[in-house]
Parts: C-alpha cells; structure tokens; sequence
C-alpha cells in the first residue's frame, strides 16, 4: 500500500527525537530553499545533505528507493524532452533531432532538485507518525479545522480502501475485466458512484457518532511536544545548510542556464 | 417487577418524527424504561428503530411529542447534558472510530468533557480493559480486526462514562466467541441498557423486557419471557423465535409422538430441563451442574437414578465483569461425569472455550 | 496531472501558495459542523478513487476526477482537493511539499469551473441532463487543469514551451477517459441519490 509513509516512524534516530514542530519548520526552510536553486553544484550538494539526512533518519533503504522509482519515472520525460526541445541553436544532432547540451543540464538540474526535495520530504514525514506531525503543524498555526479534516480524511482512506477492494473482488467474481472500452468507463463512473452513495451514508453516521460523545466542533489532543537545546541546535545547522545553499547558488559562483532560466 | 420504584431513564411521550418529504417515521411512539433495565428494542428493517435512537441524543428531533433522558427534556438547549448521560454504540464501528489512535479514540469522549489528563488516561485504561484491548493505545483502528473495532466503538463509549448504553446489533458480524463474551459483559453490565437487534437469542440472554416496534408504532411491550415465546406475535413482524427457543419448540414436539425410546427421552427432558432455568421467566442466570452418566449403556438402565440436578444462582458479585474472564460459567449447561460408585465427579467442558476463573 | 518540484521559480510557488490560500479561505466561508466530517470523508474517496487505473493497451491512466469533485461537492472541492494534494504530499512520498499551492490552484481551480459548468445544466430541460453535463464538467476538470499546468510551465521559462505544448496533448486522452466516466457517475448518482449532487435547487424545483 502506497499510503504509509509513517510505517517505519518507530525507527529511533536523531531525526526521530528532533521536536516534530521544529523539525518541520527547520526542514520545509530547508525544502523552499532547495525549490529555488539554480545552479547545478549547489543542487548537486542538496541532494548530498538529503542523502545525509536520510542515512541519519536511518530509514531503510529499499523503502524509500520503492517511491522513488515513480518519482525517477516521472521525471524521465524531461530527459526526452527538454535537450531536443530547448530554444537557440542546437549544438549537435542525434538520431536526426536537434541536441542541446544546456538541454540537458537543465533536464539534470530537475531531476537532482526533485530527488533532493523528495528525499528530505522523507526524512521529515517519514520519523514520525502521520497524526503526529498533523497536530505539530497544528501547533505551528496550520488552522486547526484544515489539520482537522486532514486527520479524518486519513482515517477514512483505510475505510475506502478495504471497502474498494471489497467491490472490486465482487466484480471480478461477476466476470469483470478492465480493458479500454465504454463498459469500463461506465462500470468505473458507477463504482465511483457507489462509493460516493455509501460514503455520504456513512458521514451522516460518523457525525451523529461525533455528536452523541460530545463533539461540538473542536478536536482535543493529549499530545504535547517538548522542545529543547538538542532541538535548537539542530535547527541551527539545518539553516545554515539551506543559507549556505542558496546564498552560494545566487553568489553567481557557478553558470546558470542562460536562455529563459531565470 | 422489583423496578417499579426506580426513576425512569428513557420516556417517550407519543413521539412523532416526520422526514420534511412527509414520509412519516415515528407515529407515536410511548415507552418508559427505568434505571437499570434491559430492554430489546426489536423489529423488522425499517420498522423505525434506528430513528428512535437518534432522537435518544437528540441527532434528531421529534416533530411531536416529548422525550425525557433521566428527567431532563430532549430539547436543543439540553443536548450537552442529554450526550453525556447517554451513550450509543453504532452498528458499524467504522462510524463510530475516526481518530487516527485507539487511544484518541476512546479519549475524544472525555475530552469534549474537559477532563483532567490522568483522569481521561484513567478513564481510556480502563475502558480498553474492559473490552479486553489492554496495551492497544497507539495502534490505529483501522488496521484492527472487525472484533476489535466492534469492542473498541464500546470502549469509546464507556470512557464517556453515560448512564444508559444503547446499542445497534451489537451482535452483528462477531464471531461467537466474541459474541459470547459480549452476552456476558451485556449481562453483568449495571447500566440501563437498550439493545436495538434482529438477533433475538440475544436479547433472549440479556434483556428482561422486550419492545416489539413495528411501523413506527410499538405493537408489544413486556417481558421478554412473554414476547419472545410468542411465534405468532414474533412471525406476523418479520421476526422468528429465538433459535435456543426453536430448538425448545422442536424437542417438545418431538417429546410428544411416541416414537422414541426412554433413552433419548431422557436426554431430552433433561436438556430442556436445564433450558427452562435459563431462561426462565425470572431473567436470572442459573448455572447448571447435571450430572449424569457419560456412558450411553448406564445411562440406559440408570438414567433416572444418576440423574442429579445442582444449581448454584450467581450471584453479582464485586468481580469487575469484563471479557476475558470464564467462559464456562455463562454455558446454559454444564456435564458432569460422575461413575457409580465411586462418587467421583468430573466437570466435562460443556464449551471449548472453557477456562477456569482466573 | 501533477507538476513536480525543482521545476518552477519561486514567485511562482509563492504564488501558487497565496491563490490557493484566497481560494481556500473563499470556498470555505460558513462551513457547517456538519460538513467537516462530509468534506473529510468525500475527500478520502476520490484520494482512493484517483488509485483505479483505466488501462489503455499495455499501460494505463490514474482517474483524477477533478471534475466530479466539483460536481459532487460544489464550491467545496477546491478545499477537498487540495487536502487531497496536501494527504498525497505527506503520505505517498513522491514529494511535492513546494508545489501544493500550485497543484491545489490547477486541480481545485479545474474541479471550480467543472461545477459551473454543471450549474448550466439547470438552464436546460431533456431527459439524460445530468448525463451530459456530468460528461462536459468531468472534461472541463481535466482540460482546464491542463492548461494551467501548462501555464505554469510556460512561467519557468521559454524552456518548456515545448513540454508544455507535450502536457497540454496528453491531457486529451485523460479528458476523454473522465469525461465517460463522470458523465456515468453522474448519471448514476441522479438516478439512485441525486442529493449527492451539489446545486439541486433545480431538481427539487422539476
């Protein structure tokens, strides 16, 4: 199931211990920062400190290498595009197509900046417990009714999901298949449909549930979080990281792709 | 009744509920029920009883009539203090647990109370000990099996401490283990309890009093002794009788032709025997030690003198009830062996499942 | 249809997060108690609804169903899609954390105007109505949220004038795909549950 990121949170490390709301905090400025790079060298390093980032969250390995095939895949496209697509005059030919070297670099440039973002995103969603780091952005000012409805619309997707299987059991035993006809769009737009009807059924019961135990609005939590000099510090370092990064890149220390980047 | 005395928990006064399209749900309804009873609440599908128990917590509000909870009027100024003292266990637990925790979960109640942390996390323990899921505070409820789920919707309400407990086919999709140990919980259970179900054997085991609702009107009220042995009451509302009853109907029918020998006469005499305490009128649960002879060759000549009925009333005592405790002891019956002549007697598990108290 | 990160230039997120914020704060205005758990809930079927695959020869296509997301939920499915966004980012580990703004405004935004197209219909009087104007609305999610992406691609630079002119193409099959699949969906929910349909003041009014 491609739903639990959280499924190794109980893995004990640095970043597990880091105080969830001035994790995320240090790690999305560090995440932006990354966003905005231009230069390949400085991406090339975020994408060092990602790698150190992970080894230190000491998430298993094969676990994050599973996203990141659909993550490589999805970038893919822009080595085939980008260095035969890329305005100006084309340095070389290949395969009878005009090829650009700055294509390319920029294609590279994605992909490294991409890669970096991801992994990170890992080590910051991936330490802790998904309910956990939904109340520490809560903490962080993230209105409470949003977190609210992200924390439901988790809970619910497990539901969904065995319910889903459910259905799709009962149309393979009734001999269905999908193929690329207009029987599967219909059967598709009805078992949407089936699950929409049977959803608003069950929200209508999950909120008398909420109501009969004394739900009037707001969504209590026992969960405290700790923050201390450990928690600092390792901030500090974090931001100092994303400083040094983009402060370098912007510097002019290295070349940037010239033709509408930037 | 001993009841009479007591305050009333749940009264209904000639309640009405129509839908705004004027499909007519609740056509007058009235029932009192006191402090501490067991009632069923049974009908066909569609007779009305879901809607009756969203008007209990005031989900939804009567178009006529009054409803009272423990004295105090269902009315939309109430509603915090009626959700307190009443507590509904939905059919589906999935409705009920959408916390990403167990353990925020069956806190959410008590925290929409206000309480202070270690009562909340005393209150959250002993809940889950109750339902017999200790030690399961961080997992999630999604990743628990249908039973669990099913004890942890009651946990969730428990923690919120109501005074009357109404449930929606507890019964449904357990297994019979489970179910077991939920007649037992339901059964030593001091709260006033309303158990909306199709499942009539439990309520034949737990409740002392039956509403029969069909329609939107109640057709039957009264002692589940009465209720629940009338086939043609049961059968003209899309009901049956309990299956223990139907077995009960069955031997005695058989005990009638004369086409059976003294032996499995006596086998059956005695089953019903010891069925008759069960579920005797008095709603109290006996336990029945019959004793008699194992092997089919002395119980053939020695049948009525081997024969020996002990009963022993339990009594509620201070034990906390809770799931995990003897199975055996809740068994309509319980086998004895006893060879003659030595005196020796021997209990023969009348369950699988059967355990020694702790 | 989701834009990656590394791609866009900061004005551009900033302002992906600002809209979508606006977009938010606009279309949840007056929210019931009641809606928190329904919007919640919804969400969380067309999150698992995006996992069916449509398979077209040998690969095959997710559902997005943008489109039926403003049918259904009315000026609401711009928050339920961008939690969507939000629960993917977090959950999936594919990333996106600097592009939520952005992906919220493409798909939010797409699911927005599939519901004023929706609306239309009231204006309209023949049988199988809502058969057809599920169909417009489910291509009118897809189509308009490819050119937004499409845009947002332009924004990064002459560069990707030809990827995006590439996205754009490829949301044409994935229109056609959802475009079949809403207009059934829609058809069936009129027809068993239509007070699933968002804006039925005109059936109630037939």
């Amino acid at each position: 199931m491609p739903l639990d990121i959280d499924r190794f949170s109980h893995i004990e490390s640095t970043i597990q211990r880091w105080d969830p709301r001035v994790k995320i905090a240090s790690l999305a400025i560090l995440i932006f920062g990354v966003a905005l790079l231009k230069t390949l060298p400085m991406s090339v390093a975020a994408l060092v400190m990602a790698f150190i980032l992970m080894t230190i969250s000491a998430l298993p390995y094969h676990f994050v290498m599973h996203s990141m095939q659909w993550v490589i895949l999805f970038l893919l496209p822009f080595f085939l595009i980008l260095p035969f697509s890329y305005p100006g005059a084309a340095d070389n030919h290949l395969l009878g197509l005009s090829f650009t070297w700055e294509g390319l670099r920029l294609a590279t440039l994605i992909f490294v900046k991409a890669l970096a973002i991801v992994l990170t995103s890992f080590a910051l969603f991936g330490s802790a417990r998904f309910d956990i780091s939904m109340i520490a952005l809560q903490r962080l000012k993230c209105p409470p009714m949003l977190i609210q409805m992200l924390l439901f619309t988790y809970r619910y997707t497990y539901t969904l999901l065995e319910e889903m299987r459910r259905m799709n059991t009962s149309m393979k035993a009734r001999g269905f298949v999908p193929g690329t006809n207009g029987n599967t769009l219909r059967t598709y737009g009805n078992f949407v449909g089936t699950l929409l009807v049977r959803s608003f059924e069950r929200t209508e019961r999950i909120y008398k549930a909420m109501l009969s135990k004394g739900y009037r609005g707001e969504f209590h939590t026992l969960v405290t979080f700790r923050s201390g000099i450990t928690d600092y510090v390792k901030a500090v370092i974090v931001l100092i990281v994303a400083a040094g990064l983009v402060v370098t890149d912007f510097s002019g220390h290295f070349s940037v792709a010239t033709d509408g980047w930037y | 009744m001993n009841n009479v005395t007591k305050p009333s928990a749940i009264s209904a006064e000639d309640i009405v509920f129509t839908y705004p399209d004027g499909h007519e749900v609740l056509k007058g309804l009235s029932c009192d029920i006191r402090s501490g009873e067991k009632v069923a609440l049974i009908g066909p599908n569609g007779a009305g009883k879901s809607t009756f128990m969203s008007h209990l917590n005031g989900v939804q509000m009567a178009t006529s009539g009054k409803l009272y909870i423990n004295g105090i009027e269902v009315s939309p100024d109430n509603l915090n203090r009626i959700r307190r003292m009443i507590g509904i266990v939905f059919q589906d637990p999935d409705d009920q647990l959408f916390c990403p925790t167990v353990f925020d979960d069956v806190a959410f109640g008590p925290l929409n109370l206000g309480l202070p942390r270690e009562e909340i996390e005393t209150r959250a323990t002993e809940a889950l000990h109750i339902v017999g899921l200790d030690g399961f505070e961080e997992r999630s409820s999604f990743h628990l099996s249908f039973g669990e789920r099913k004890r942890l919707a009651l946990a969730t309400v428990l923690s919120y401490q109501p005074d009357i407990l109404v449930f929606d086919e507890p019964s449904t999709n357990m297994d019979p283990m489970n179910r077991r140990k939920l007649i037992h919980w339901l059964q030593h259970c001091e709260n006033t309890i309303l158990l909306c179900t199709h499942d009539l054997d439990i309520a034949l085991e737990v409740c002392n009093r039956c509403i029969v609702l069909v329609d939107g009107k109640i057709v039957a009220d009264g002692p589940s002794s009465e209720i629940l042995y009338d086939r043609r009451l049961l059968e003209q509302n899309n009901l049956e009788l309990p299956l223990a009853l139907m077995t009960h109907e069955l031997l005695h029918g058989l005990l009638q032709t004369e086409e059976m020998d003294s032996e499995h006469r006596t086998i059956i005499s005695n089953f019903l025997h010891a069925h008759r305490h069960v579920h005797g009128s008095d709603g109290h649960v006996h336990f029945h030690l019959h004793a008699h002879d194992h092997d089919h060759g002395h119980l053939h000549t020695h049948a009525d003198n081997t024969h020996s009925h002990a009963e022993v009333e339990h009594t509620h005592d201070s034990d906390q009830p809770h799931f995990d405790v003897a199975h055996a002891h809740d068994d309509a019956s319980l086998t004895t062996h006893r060879t003659p002549g030595d005196g020796h007697e021997e209990l023969i598990a009348a369950s699988p499942q059967h355990k020694e108290r702790e | 249809m989701h834009i990656a990160d590394g791609i866009l230039t900061g004005p551009v997120l900033i302002a992906g997060f600002a809209g979508t914020a606006i977009l938010a704060a606009l279309t949840m205005r007056r929210m019931d108690l009641e809606e928190i758990p329904k919007i919640s809930v919804i969400t969380a079927v067309f999150f698992i609804a995006s996992l069916i695959k449509f398979p077209i020869g040998p690969s095959s296509v997710h559902l997005i169903l943008n489109g039926l997301a403003g049918v259904v939920l009315g000026w609401r499915a711009f928050p339920a899609i961008m939690l969507g966004i939000i629960l993917q980012t977090v959950l999936f580990g594919h990333g996106g954390v600097t592009v939520i703004g952005v992906n919220s405004i493409m798909l939010g935004g797409g699911a927005l105007l599939a519901y004023l197209v929706w609306q239309l219909r009231l204006r309209f009087e023949f049988p199988k109505r809502e058969v057809v104007f599920g169909t417009l609305a489910g291509a009118t999610g897809i189509i308009s949220s490819g050119i937004v992406l499409a845009l947002a691609l332009l924004t990064a630079g002459e560069a990707f004038v030809a990827t995006a002119g590439y996205v754009l193409a490829a949301h044409v099959p994935i229109m056609i795909i959802e475009a079949a699949v809403v207009g059934a969906c829609t058809g069936f929910l009129a027809r068993v549950k239509p007070e699933v349909l968002a804006g039925q003041t005109g059936i109630r009014a037939r």
